[in-house]
């Protein structure tokens, strides 16, 4: 253990497993950093009948999370990080306030060559990765970039009640709601991907979930929300990439 | 090879047209240097499988189906299967993954793993059920042909880590499978009620309701396999859920990959015995 290291003693969310992992591709981890934004969650007006996205709260609800993704990034920039593994942002409602709250363990690379693990701005990388996980990836020859979002609040047109009739005894597909929610999950997709491109990440996304969110708003009007962690190559003659996978039997039961 | 009695018809469209942004993703998934950029809902290990297996990630695909269901009366006394909700259930299911493998084919994949079925209810319309497929497109790096016979991507419902396996051991997916049938099971007359009440005893009424629907479930997901031209199926797991309907009506849902043996270059790796330390 470094002197540094001895001095300060740091604080983390890893398991020990998860510091051993970390030891192993040469990151110490630093300290838990925490970042918040408050927002006030306004309303915007939206047509009846009509599908469509709700550009307004789309970019609200991004920018709440980049605020509080921000907040992380000053104090891991305070640290002397070179990024911030297990990133998590979680999100609480009262009425129309919101408070957006992000955590994660900051971590350093101890050989000091940890300028290639930060992005091209020279900022700490961010992702939702644990440390088993981030070791598999830089044993695998990737490391992350960014943790990416990509948001669109939608509004689904209601069904005249004419159609209603129509179907009410029928099996049969409803295509407008189809379109809706298919598009608003589309536009989701591809703003995630859009946001890792400019994040300067050149390999892909990995991990990618698409999650639904209601936050008491009306019944029609739902947040679909893309996150994952954007991943690029390791462009390092000297980087040792790991040994082939191997079939194991566990001797636990599960 | 019969059809096993009351199988639900496929959709009749096999193409899909995909939404406006849909193209425009899977176009933008390409720089301008033709370079790709996937997205993908593989964990970190599983991605690292794939490209060990000799594939890369295209991207992550999907398809969408908002399905009204239609209303069916059931006998209070009678076991019986509700032919019009196994219909629905199962078209909705089949559009949706015919949008996501329409998707995988825009992307020029090879096939689609980890494919994931949801069934969504949403507040408004109590009989509305949204069906969404999502797994991830991935292509072989050499170039070589993994296609389902039909011409189009294969798919699975296996991980990253079950699919380098399933390769190591001599077999490659062909299709995900699919069969349901959503059954009404009889309610119990009050003099059988009273006859039970204080007994210990099967009760052969719901035994074999249960039973057959879990067997025409599981003959439709083979009947599937079969036409799809594979040589088994892998993996399958049958669900159980009444979706919010009365109690008495439930649906099983079989669902596995079909598999077709490759030829082999080495004999499938003998596993390494380990002991974790982990708890």
């Amino acid at each position: 253990m470094s002197a540094a290291a001895a001095i300060h003693p740091f604080t983390s969310d890893l398991t020990i497993d998860e510091l051993l992992l970390l030891e192993d591709v040469g990151f110490e981890p630093l300290e838990l950093v925490l970042g918040a934004s408050y927002f006030h969650i306004g309303y915007q007006s939206s047509a009846w009948s009509q599908n469509q996205e709700l550009t307004e709260m789309s970019q609200m609800m991004l920018l709440a999370r980049q605020t509080a993704m921000a907040d992380i990034q000053r104090q891991a920039y305070e640290l002397g990080a070179d990024g911030v593994l297990g990133m998590r942002i979680e999100i609480e409602l009262e009425g129309h306030h919101a408070e957006f709250s992000a955590i994660g363990t900051a971590v350093r690379r101890r050989a000091g060559d940890g300028a290639k693990y930060r992005d091209q701005h020279g900022r700490a990388f961010t992702c939702d990765l644990s440390g088993a996980d981030f070791w598999a990836l830089v044993r695998g020859g990737f490391r992350p970039v960014a943790l990416v979002h990509g948001v669109c609040v939608y509004h689904v047109a209601h069904q005249g009640l004419g159609s209603w009739f129509k179907t009410a005894s029928q099996n049969c597909e409803m295509p407008a709601f189809t379109q809706a929610l298919y598009d608003a999950r589309e536009l989701a997709l591809s703003r995630v991907q859009s946001e890792a491109a400019n994040a300067g990440a050149t390999g892909g996304i990995v991990g990618v979930e698409v999650r639904e969110g209601h936050y008491g708003w009306h019944s029609h009007v739902l947040e679909f929300m893309a996150v994952g962690t954007a991943v690029s190559p390791i462009v390092d003659a000297t980087h040792e990439v790991h040994a082939e996978a191997r079939t194991i039997l566990s001797m636990r039961d599960d | 090879m019969s059809q096993p009695q009351g199988t639900p018809q496929r959709p009749q469209t096999q193409r899909q047209a995909l939404p406006q942004h849909a193209v425009e993703r899977i176009q933008r998934s390409r720089n301008a240097q033709g370079q790709r950029f996937f997205t993908s809902d593989l964990s970190v290990k599983e991605f690292l499988l794939v490209r060990e297996s000799g594939f890369e990630c295209a991207g992550l695909v999907m398809g969408s189906s908002f399905y009204h269901v239609g209303y069916q009366r059931s006998d209070w006394s009678q076991n019986q299967e509700m032919t019009v909700l196994t219909q629905a259930m199962y078209q909705a299911r089949e559009l949706a993954m015919a949008r996501m493998e329409e998707e995988a084919h825009e992307l020029g994949s090879d096939g689609v793993i980890g494919v994931r079925l949801h069934v969504n209810r949403h507040s408004w319309g109590e009989d509305l059920i949204e069906f969404v497929a999502v797994g991830t497109a991935i292509y072989a790096r050499d170039g070589s042909p993994w296609r389902a016979p039909n011409g189009m991507p294969f798919t699975s419902d296996l991980s990253g880590q079950d699919f380098w396996m399933l390769l190591k051991s001599g077999y490659r997916p062909v299709s995900l499978v699919m069969g349901n049938c959503v059954y009404h099971v009889a309610h119990q007359s009050l003099r059988g009620w009273f006859k039970s009440v204080g007994v210990n005893q099967e009760m052969p009424n719901f035994t074999q309701g249960l039973y057959d629907a879990r067997e025409l479930a599981m003959e439709r997901l083979q009947y599937e396999a079969q036409l799809d031209g594979a040589s088994g199926v892998v993996g399958t797991q049958i669900h159980e859920s009444t979706h919010g309907w009365d109690a008495h009506v439930i649906e099983f849902f079989a669902v596995g990959t079909s598999v077709l043996p490759i030829a082999m270059k080495e004999a499938p790796p003998a596993p390494v015995l380990v002991m974790t330390v982990n708890e």
